[in-house]
């Protein structure tokens, strides 16, 4: 009996890996499977909601850089997911450039205008840092309703189609959800790797010392200001991706979504969900987040996926009572999430996970 | 000249509204070291209270604060002891979030209660106004001022005058050492955002019959109050007394000569020129 037990210890021993193998080998399954799911399911709903999830991890990988390693929480990121859209969207219907061409576009400026707003913002610190984020992009929010010639204002911009993509040879046409689909998976990936590669880097280690120690960091020739913007611009080119992206696939923007405090709000909470800081902790974020959102805007998808019938009441209940109610269970969200697990549900699994594991190496 | 007068009234009218505000935020401040964002929704409340109690009771707005004002104080008194006191202890930016938290649920409340329909409280002197030396004023907010001119002067005396105001000054001075001289700091805390509460909800009411009432209106009062309160410095009454009626000259200013559209941005422009050369507002000392 207790050799059986020493054998299996020590298999187990020799099979288990290492935490960062551990990640990977997580993150490859979940890859899998979400790169699988198109070609079972067909509902445009679920894929929607993929789309949205995948862009949501986007912008809470790119936030995450800036607030979770150099612990600068900034409440200003739509400001730059706004300028992405605007950029992608302005170049195409005004003159005429592709969207492909733009969304890049989009990314420089929303860098360059990110980088400037650092230079000023970043002698700020703690809340003063807050509440400077949150005016540069209230005044972008602002302008942009105000100056209806270049902007159209409140009015917004429709999108009629999608031109399509000329990679070489292949020909990618942006119809239907499964193109944006891939398309937001393959970004969402890299901008994971590349919040592990910022994370096991000299960077990564500066940003977290700038992180708990600002006036240490700095004494020990750390130069704040480099790092802080560094940072900054890395978070904000791929926030403005995702709002060039945001743009081409819902295919309407005004002002007071891809601006607005709710949006840079929502950013924020989805890393605070699952974990500010860690790596996994925004895409823990989106899976609860998005699907709980978009049931709530849109029951009639669960009738679509037949997860319930279409004269089911739950659905009628959430139409009439709780079609504005996401934003509600966000608020919720973020008072339970502060006040009983202020490091975010990656926290609380790993210490739902820890107990079992020195359990069974006691043993 | 006409014109500039006429405006420079205007925002001094509104300023006095701003200032009640901003002193909720600066009590808050001072006392708990907590920006509170939820500030703005609580101004909401009272512009939804004071609604509730005139479209089914046909109460005045400007007598029903008396009863908003202990309503608000008592929902602050919550917040409070409920949840901020809970994060009193912890990291800075877990105690905006918290109180982001709490605006939302506030904000979104009402909307499921009241859904997002604009509401109109319209007193039979709503749109009435007075001339004097032909400077016209509007009468609702010349009485808020009025109103606001009372209240703030009311605070004034509490915290100067009166054995508990003492106190609370002191537990903003320091709160270990207003502990250790007897003083119960958790309960100058609930009083304080009680305070600051019914503060807001009283400037919400007197508002109520010349604005539009929604669930999210509070955001730009949130952002406003930080304005004024970072222009007086952080913490001082007095200082977001002649901060909010400054936010209020300048906006209707802006409005005159820029475009309404851009009255805050011009606001909010000034704040972040105001946070990079003097962060501890006009009146403030530079900590060293």
């Amino acid at each position: 009996m207790s050799s059986e037990v020493q054998t299996r210890v020590t298999t187990e021993a020799k099979t288990s890996l290492n935490a960062s193998q551990r990640v990977a080998v997580l993150v490859g399954l979940l890859t899998l499977m979400f790169a699988c799911l198109p070609f079972f399911v067909t509902k445009p709903y679920l894929l929607h909601m993929g789309v949205l999830l995948f862009l949501a991890v986007i912008q809470g990988q790119a936030w995450n850089i800036l607030g979770g390693y150099a612990g600068q929480h900034s409440l200003g990121h739509a400001a730059y997911f706004g300028l992405g859209a605007y950029t992608t969207v302005m170049l195409m219907e005004q003159s005429q450039i592709s969207p492909f061409v733009g969304i890049w576009v989009g990314v420089i400026v929303g860098a360059a205008v990110s980088y400037m707003i650092g230079a000023i913002t970043f002698r700020l610190r703690g809340p003063y840092f807050v509440l400077a984020s949150i005016s540069v992009a209230e005044i972008i929010r602002l302008l942009a309703l105000h100056y209806k010639d270049v902007t159209r204002g409140a009015e917004g911009f429709l999108i009629s189609t999608v031109p399509v993509l000329q990679l070489g040879p292949i020909e990618v046409d942006f119809i239907g959800k499964r193109p944006f689909y891939f398309a937001a998976l393959i970004v969402a990936l890299i901008t994971t790797a590349l919040s592990y590669a910022v994370q096991h880097s000299k960077i990564g280690y500066y940003l977290q010392a700038v992180r708990e120690d600002q006036d240490a960091a700095h004494s020990i020739g750390i130069n704040l200001q480099a790092y802080k913007c560094l940072a900054l611009v890395i978070s904000a080119a791929f926030t403005a991706w995702a709002g060039g992206f945001y743009a081409l696939f819902v295919k309407f923007i005004d002002p007071d979504t891809v601006f607005g405090l709710d949006l840079s709000v929502q950013i924020l909470l989805t890393c605070i969900v699952g974990g500010i800081g860690t790596l996994l902790g925004p895409a823990l974020g989106a899976l609860v987040l998005i699907p709980l959102s978009e049931i709530l805007r849109n029951p009639k998808g669960l009738v679509q996926l037949g997860l319930v019938a279409s004269d089911s009441s739950v659905v009628r209940v959430i139409e009439e009572r709780f079609s504005n109610a996401h934003s509600f269970v966000y608020g919720l969200l973020l008072v339970v999430i502060i006040l009983f697990a202020p490091e975010g549900l990656f926290g609380v699994l790993k210490r739902l996970l820890a107990p079992a594991r020195s359990e069974r190496q006691a043993s | 000249m006409q014109m500039f007068l006429q405006a420079a009234i205007s925002g001094i009218l509104m300023g006095g509204v701003y200032a009640l505000i901003g002193i909720g935020l600066t009590m808050i401040f001072g006392v708990m070291q907590v920006i509170n964002f939820a500030h703005g929704d609580l101004v909401m409340v009272g512009m939804y209270v004071s609604w509730l109690l005139f479209s089914h009771w046909h109460i005045d707005p400007f007598l029903s604060i008396l009863l908003t004002g202990p309503l608000l104080f008592l929902l602050g008194a919550v917040m409070q002891r409920g949840f901020i006191q809970r994060v009193l202890g912890a990291a800075e930016e877990n105690q905006i979030l918290l109180t982001i938290g709490l605006g939302l649920l506030l904000s979104n409340t009402a909307m499921l209660l009241f859904t997002s329909d604009y509401q109109l409280l319209t007193t039979s002197y709503s749109s009435a106004s007075f001339s004097v030396f032909g400077i016209s004023m509007s009468v609702p907010l010349a009485l808020a001022f009025m109103v606001t001119t009372i209240v703030a002067f009311g605070l004034y005396v509490f915290l100067m005058k009166t054995d508990t105001g003492a106190a609370i000054r002191a537990t903003a001075q320091d709160r270990e050492a207003a502990q250790l001289m007897g003083i119960n700091v958790t309960r100058m805390s609930v009083l304080a955002f009680g305070i600051g509460a019914a503060l807001a909800g009283i400037a919400g009411a007197l508002i109520a019959p010349t604005y539009y009432i929604f669930p999210h209106v509070g955001h730009a009062f949130t952002l406003k109050s930080f304005v004024i309160v970072v222009l007086g410095g952080m913490g001082s009454v007095v200082g977001a007394t002649i901060g909010g009626v400054l936010i209020g000259v300048v906006e209707s200013l802006a409005a005159l000569y820029l475009a309404s559209g851009l009255k805050e941005a011009v606001v909010f422009g000034l704040f972040l020129l105001l946070l990079l050369f003097r962060p501890q507002g006009l009146l403030g000392r530079a900590r060293t």
